[in-house]
């Protein structure tokens, strides 16, 4: 017997065959709050302003949105041989600059992905561009009445803890910081976002936390660590983690952008396989350290610039940080279309 | 550890003049089990029916030959969700493991036992796997919830490490019970079934328990037993006690979850009672621990 799509917190995609007729549980609670904006969803033809448009997820959402919208974006690097259409201003979100753009163009939505998440720069410009430029972004918004705001945040803020219950909701604390200090400006960026959302009913915001985004254009720092030939791992330890497409994410974010979403969002893909898994599915091979050797080594690679990652990441590699994506797909009716062999077919060596 | 728990189960079973015959057994209980499983035979919590099988397997010889386990009660559990509560002792949870070879093999429908682990287990390497790999999670409340929604068979232990690594002459003197697990029972409308485990409690005779090496090891307990840990890892083997494991009847309870630790503590009694009687019943009822 067939089963049905089931209502799992996670949403597995690819059903396996039950051999007996399974239990049937309790029918999805509905969801009371409403997450869209009373003013509902963006029409066709508003004038999107797109930040981080040049890099690979940026891309993608620029062109799901390029027949939709009328797209404007900012890159601090230029896009050679983008959409036309579409308008590309080669601009540093930090400068003043960047509110000319607020005043020239008049968006009415903004898709905010300017964000430095690698550590191949130094950490004072990381720092800058993701919260100050998002600070600026937010009072721009405010100052030149954009109405709906997205913002890009991830499934990191909330951070790999041993005592993490598979499926965090939303409003799990956000706890990368604790064992993770690098990226607690990415937490902020969060923070700073959440806060903007209830200070502003007026605008349509929504913070977009989707889990590790695989795919052929995106730069991820796990698709980085799933492409190498030989990936370290930590001896003893292979968490769940879950994976979603870009294509995915794209298709996400045009969502949330036509119902009007407003709330903080978890966004899940087709479902979780251990680490392990993942690195066999990627054509890579798991090397296993112990755990204390692990720390030195890459505290000392980091330390020296010979490795882009700091040690805090690996708690990512021990313990994990699954999210519960049930909100976004009730609000949006979401569902991913990328399967995990799609999703890891995408990075294949 | 999934690959040393592969190893260790062939290497028990391929002894045995029945090997096949049991791996025949446990394929064909673990097929009727509605598990949903991602394409690569993972379910939604880490759950892997091929190595659950395995340790199925290592287990059910502690089962049958070794502890002989007799189970009492066990068409009490329904269908669908439910929360076994059940005394805790032996310092390391072999009685878990039993409570669920008996709902795999005895219960009709046969069901995977759902354990809520210590906070501590997910940082120890290997274990954190092993225990994720047969069915268990890390104990927090989302956890529980989320599997109740989803008609689980959820297994917790309200002594805690307090019941687990109590001595010799504290055995069947249930400790305090937390409230954790009837706040979820009231929350997600769940029977209880109260489980008494009569044997695992003289498995390991414990004389003391070094807290100090425990913190410093970063475990909650550091028990000494009659033989360990003179003998290292042999001293770990339990004595050959006599299993018996009573499954009471459901317990319904009504409630607001969230109300004062004094009235869910007269619920908590309720269950508590409950299983203490199972446990004098079970102990009047046997010959001697090893029979």
């Amino acid at each position: 017997m067939a089963r049905a799509p089931h209502d799992t917190p996670e949403g597995l995609f690819h059903f396996g065959e039950p051999a007996a007729p399974a239990i049937v549980a309790e029918p999805p609670a509905p969801v009371s709050e409403s997450w869209v904006h009373p003013r509902g969803g963006a029409k066709p033809g508003e004038t999107v302003l797109i930040t981080g448009i040049a890099g690979g997820q940026g891309r993608l959402i620029a062109r799901r949105l390029a027949n939709t919208f009328d797209l404007v974006g900012v890159d601090r690097t230029y896009w050679d041989g983008h959409p036309p259409g579409l308008r590309v201003h080669k601009v540093d979100i930090r400068k003043r600059k960047f509110e000319d753009i607020f005043r020239t163009e008049r968006p009415s939505a903004v898709v905010h992905l300017a964000f430095i998440r690698h550590f191949r720069g130094d950490a004072e410009t990381r720092h800058e561009v993701n919260v100050l430029g998002t600070k600026r972004l937010l009072e721009y918004a405010i100052g030149h009445g954009v109405k709906r705001v997205i913002v890009l945040s991830s499934s990191y803020v909330y951070g790999a803890l041993p005592d993490n219950p598979y499926y965090m909701d939303e409003d799990s604390a956000l706890n990368v910081s604790r064992n993770y200090p690098e990226v607690r400006d990415l937490a902020e960026v969060d923070t700073l976002a959440t806060g903007f959302l209830w200070r502003h009913p007026e605008v349509a915001t929504t913070i977009l936390r989707p889990v590790n985004t695989l795919g052929y254009y995106v730069h991820s720092a796990i698709g980085r660590y799933l492409r190498q030939r030989y990936v370290p791992t930590i001896m003893g330890f292979n968490p769940m983690m879950q994976f979603i497409h870009e294509e995915d994410v794209a298709e996400a974010v045009a969502l949330a952008l036509q119902s009007g979403t407003h709330g903080v969002f978890n966004l899940t893909g087709p479902g979780a396989v251990p680490l392990k898994v993942a690195i066999r599915e990627a054509g890579s091979t798991a090397m296993p350290f112990p755990e204390p050797v692990a720390r030195a080594v890459f505290r000392e690679l980091f330390r020296w610039g010979l490795y882009h990652t700091p040690p805090g990441a690996m708690n990512f590699l021990k313990y994990p940080c699954t999210l519960d994506g049930r909100r976004f797909r009730h609000a949006t009716g979401f569902s991913p279309l990328f399967s995990l062999e799609d999703v890891f077919a995408s990075v294949r060596r | 550890m999934p690959d040393t728990v592969t190893m260790l189960a062939r290497l028990a079973t391929a002894s045995l003049p029945d090997a096949s015959r049991l791996q025949q057994e446990v394929d064909d209980r673990m097929a009727r089990i509605p598990t949903r499983l991602n394409a690569y035979g993972y379910d939604a919590w880490g759950f892997h029916t091929e190595t659950a099988k395995h340790a199925l397997a290592l287990s059910t010889l502690l089962y049958r030959h070794w502890f002989r386990v007799e189970t009492h009660g066990i068409r009490n559990i329904p269908q669908g969700r439910c929360l076994l509560i059940a005394n805790h002792a032996g310092q390391i949870a072999l009685d878990a493991a039993m409570i669920g070879c008996a709902t795999f093999f005895e219960a009709e429908p046969p069901r995977i036992i759902r354990g809520m682990g210590e906070y501590w287990l997910p940082t120890v390497p290997f274990v954190n796997e092993a225990m994720v790999r047969t069915g268990s999670v890390v104990g927090v409340r989302k956890n529980c919830v989320d599997m109740l929604e989803q008609g689980e068979l959820v297994i917790a232990f309200p002594e805690g490490v307090r019941g687990m690594n109590k001595l010799i002459w504290e055995r069947y003197q249930l400790q305090e019970f937390g409230l954790g697990f009837m706040r979820l029972a009231l929350e997600t409308d769940t029977p209880v079934i109260p489980v008494a485990v009569v044997g695992s409690e003289e498995q390991a005779p414990a004389i003391a328990n070094l807290m100090p090496l425990a913190r410093l090891l970063g475990m909650p307990a550091f028990p000494v037993t009659l033989t360990w840990p003179w003998l290292g890892p042999l001293g770990m083997l339990p004595l050959p006690v006599k299993y018996r494991i009573y499954f009471g009847e459901p317990m319904h309870f009504a409630g607001n979850p969230s109300d004062e630790d004094d009235v869910l503590g007269e619920k908590v009694d309720q269950v508590k009672a409950r299983i203490a009687a199972m446990l004098a019943d079970g102990l009047s009822a046997r010959g001697s621990i090893f029979w």
